[in-house]
């Protein structure tokens, strides 16, 4: 097994991620992986130029690290890749790959929406939007909690 | 005592706030004395989505803190 957890603050390349998780993969009969990217128009139909994710010197790495081992645990997966970026983020650009290897299908596809469900909510990160009509911050929606919290 | 805020807090307290406490109190002492000091950050110090950190570890509202102790406090946070 591998889990893999990093914060990236310059840069995100989702095949290259992909390409490594393959590679580990060998063996297994199944990958999933989803990748975030920062919307160019918020829900309010506002322009956003950019998102700004701050971190914590020590915590945000570690909670990357507990999420993606509690991921491995839980659907007994082959390999976990977390790879969540911090910093300017520009519209259009990834913000977070997520990826599970598995022997079969369904383990890595619980195990993607598990991360991503517990990353939005969980991960230590203080994400703000920025564009013409100024800076807001984004913390997670009703909806996105009662998603982590299916998993009980 | 020194207190960082970050996220959203740190726009209405400010990033650092150097605080003279004379004894040791808890995390929620410390929330009820920042929010008199910056009324526009209560109703955020007062969510419980807003942890507290000391020494690289979260700590529940009841945790005590020396008068040299930092203190952290995070604001909700949000990934993906």
């Amino acid at each position: 097994m591998s889990i893999v957890a990093c914060l990236e603050g310059r840069s995100l390349d989702p095949g290259a991620e992909l390409g490594a998780l393959l590679e580990q993969a060998a063996g297994d009969g199944a990958v999933v992986s989803f990748v975030g990217i920062a919307r160019p128009v918020n829900e309010d139909g506002d322009q956003i130029e950019r998102l700004v994710l701050e971190h914590h010197p020590t915590l945000t790495k570690r909670s990357l690290e507990e999420i993606a081992n509690a991921a491995a645990q839980r659907f007994g997966i082959s390999h976990v890749r977390v790879v969540h970026r911090c910093g300017e983020i520009p519209a259009g650009d990834p913000i977070v790959f997520a990826g599970a290897a598995s022997s079969h299908r369904r383990a890595a596809f619980e195990a993607a929406d598990y991360l991503m469900d517990r990353l939005k909510t969980e991960a230590i990160l203080w994400k703000r939007e920025e564009g013409p009509a100024g800076s807001m911050w984004i913390e997670p929606a009703d909806a996105d909690y009662r998603e982590r919290d299916r998993w009980g | 005592m020194k207190i960082t805020f970050y996220g959203r807090l740190a726009d209405v307290v400010g990033r650092e706030l150097e605080l003279v406490v004379e004894e040791p109190c808890t995390i929620a002492r410390l929330r009820h004395r920042i929010a008199g000091t910056f009324p526009a950050a209560a109703s955020l110090l007062e969510d419980r989505r807003v942890r507290a950190c000391v020494m690289d570890e979260l700590v529940p509202d009841d945790h005590r803190v020396g008068v040299t102790d930092a203190v952290e406090f995070l604001a909700p946070v949000s990934g993906g």
